[in-house]
């Protein structure tokens, strides 16, 4: 159904099912996502948008089918390679996951200590991440004491410090003001320019009328729409 | 990655500095308890082996028997005057005991040079003495034994022999006094093993107890380090450096303990007394060693362990 060469997927989605006990939240999807591509990924409350982010970074294993992020089978690959896989994506969420007891630096700083970069390449890899997103005189405090949209900027700037070639962000701007929401997604689409692929699973269809890309959109854990599919028709 | 490591550690420790310190005491009087009695074990085995290194055994002669059927012995006496009478006798009992397996000398000791012993001893006070219209002495043999045959249970088997032997009274060599120190001294060895025992298990319980809670208080944090591509390794060696560190200081702490009280109390003890057979020493540099590094590959086996459990990679 997709016309593109295969090298050019960075991931690919094969008959994927996932079941949580007896429910059923991903049914038979198949999909691919190219390279330096921006999606978006859609639908009602429950459709399955987290499940099918979680089980991209592997938080979760597909009940069936195969899913191939960046040349990885996640199906085959063993828990001690899921720490190689997840150092290729950036991960943002809804409730921003920074950990409140370290410093800003120290929440983006972490992603290049996990990623073994010596000390002292780490610094100017951080504050310049945490310029791109603004919040580089923030740097030294704690992420409690810091607004929302800060805090999902700190996110975007752990997201895109290791430069990975996947961005994955569920609801990225769900408990944002508008305006906090509409520089996230700038910040995105910037990312987008430097040239990683991002999947941003949203329910903001404001956000997603703005932004001519591509949109998956699921419900009942079923793709609906054609995955090439004008999403300015919708 | 080691520095990394390393300044994560000290980040945990210090974010749980209550119950960091707690453990390390925790640890700290264990080691302290044990070294103690290990402490108490080396000395209590050097005082009886020197005890044991000059052991006699005296046996006491029958009053009825008389003077002259008490041989000289060969070491040279000051008692020269005595040779005269029937030696046959003397000879005979002393020959019997020589003859005895582990018995390496018996020289006699006279009564009256037992008197002349004790007027010596008691000196000034030797008009206590006055009093006495006769010698209440008696004749004794005074029996050293082979080196091999320095034993409480040797000393013991030949102190009953010696008695069976004619004439012979009493033997003495402070026997109950000593039965009762082995006694405690078993009692010592024992306990000490027991609580050694009993250290091992708490110390491991204890770090495993404060790793599982250091990792309780960071399970956010390692829920989003493990999102963004932590590996076990990088989740674990700071808890095991957490927990040697907890082994180590808490041990240092338990040894320099036990110093202090070592330091502070023994120069205190009067060195006339039977403390003058032998020199009381701290543990040795080698069991404070092994005691640091026992806490410590403790330390590292509950982290193992702790980790097991809760982290499954
Ligand atoms: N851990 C879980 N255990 C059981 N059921 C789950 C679990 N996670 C998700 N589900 C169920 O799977 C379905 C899909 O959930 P999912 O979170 O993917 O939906 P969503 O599209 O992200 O919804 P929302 O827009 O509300 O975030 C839902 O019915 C949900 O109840
Ligand atoms: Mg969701």
């Amino acid at each position: 159904m997709i016309s593109m060469p295969e090298e050019k997927f960075i991931i690919r989605l094969f008959n994927v099912s996932k079941q949580y006990g007896k429910k059923e939240a991903l049914k038979d999807l198949s999909l691919n996502i190219a390279e330096n591509e921006f999606v978006f990924v859609t639908g009602p409350s429950g459709a399955g948008k987290s499940t099918m982010i979680k089980l991209l970074y592997r938080g979760e294993t597909a009940s069936s089918g195969d899913i191939i992020v960046d040349g990885l089978n996640l199906a085959r690959i063993s828990r001690k390679q899921i720490p190689a896989l997840r150092r290729r994506l950036g991960v943002i969420f809804q409730d921003f996951k920074l950990i409140p007891t370290r410093t800003v630096y120290h929440n983006v700083s972490l992603v290049l200590e996990v990623a073994g970069r010596k000390p002292g390449e780490i610094r100017p890899l951080v504050m310049e991440a945490l310029e791109y997103v603004g919040i580089d005189d923030r740097a030294d405090e704690l992420p409690p004491v810091l607004s929302g949209g800060e805090k999902q900027r700190v996110a975007v700037a752990r997201a895109m410090v290791g430069a990975p070639r996947i961005v994955l962000a569920d609801e990225p701007t769900g408990s944002l003001d508008p305006d906090s929401a509409a520089r996230i997604f700038s910040l995105l689409e910037a990312v987008h320019r430097s040239g990683a692929t991002v999947i941003v699973a949203t329910h903001d269809q404001e956000m997603i009328r703005r932004h001519a890309v591509r949109v998956i959109r699921l419900e009942n854990g079923r793709l609906v729409m054609p995955a090439q599919q004008d999403e300015r028709l919708w | 990655m080691v520095i990394v490591a390393f300044r994560r550690a000290i980040k945990d420790i210090r974010d749980n500095k209550f119950l960091n310190v707690v453990s390390m005491i925790t640890i700290a009087l264990s080691v302290f308890i044990v070294s103690a009695f290990s402490f108490f074990f080396n000395n209590a085995t050097n005082f009886l082996d020197a005890w044991q290194q000059g052991v006699r055994i005296i046996a006491y002669l029958a009053d009825e028997v008389p003077e002259e059927d008490v041989p000289k012995s060969d070491v040279p006496e000051p008692d020269q005057s005595e040779t005269a009478g029937p030696e046959m006798d003397r000879a005979g009992i002393r020959e019997k005991i020589l003859a005895l397996e582990g018995v390496a000398t018996v020289v006699f000791v006279s009564k009256a040079d037992a008197y002349r012993d004790l007027q010596q001893k008691i000196g000034k006070q030797s008009s206590l003495l006055d009093g006495l219209d006769k010698n209440p002495l008696p004749d004794a043999f005074e029996i050293t034994l082979d080196a091999s045959f320095r034993n409480l249970d040797h000393i013991a088997r030949l102190a009953g022999v010696i008695a069976q032997q004619p004439h012979v009274e009493e033997v003495e060599y402070a026997q109950k006094w000593l039965h009762r120190f082995s006694g405690i001294y078993n009692l010592f060895k024992i306990t000490g093993l027991v609580l050694a025992g009993i250290f091992f298990i708490a110390t491991f319980l204890i770090i495993a107890n404060t790793i599982r809670l250091i990792m309780y208080s960071r399970r956010e944090e390692i829920e989003i380090i493990r999102i963004i591509g932590a590996d076990a390794e990088f989740i674990k060696y700071p808890l095991f450096i957490a927990g040697m560190a907890q082994g180590f200081f808490g041990s240092i702490c338990g040894i320099g303990l036990l110093y202090a009280a070592f330091v502070l109390t023994i120069p205190g003890i009067p060195r006339d007394t039977v403390f003058a057979l032998f020199e009381i020493r701290f543990i040795s540099g080698m069991f404070a060693i092994t005691m640091v590094l026992c806490s410590m590959l403790i330390g590292w086996v509950a982290c193992v362990f702790s980790i097991r459990k809760f982290l499954k990679f």
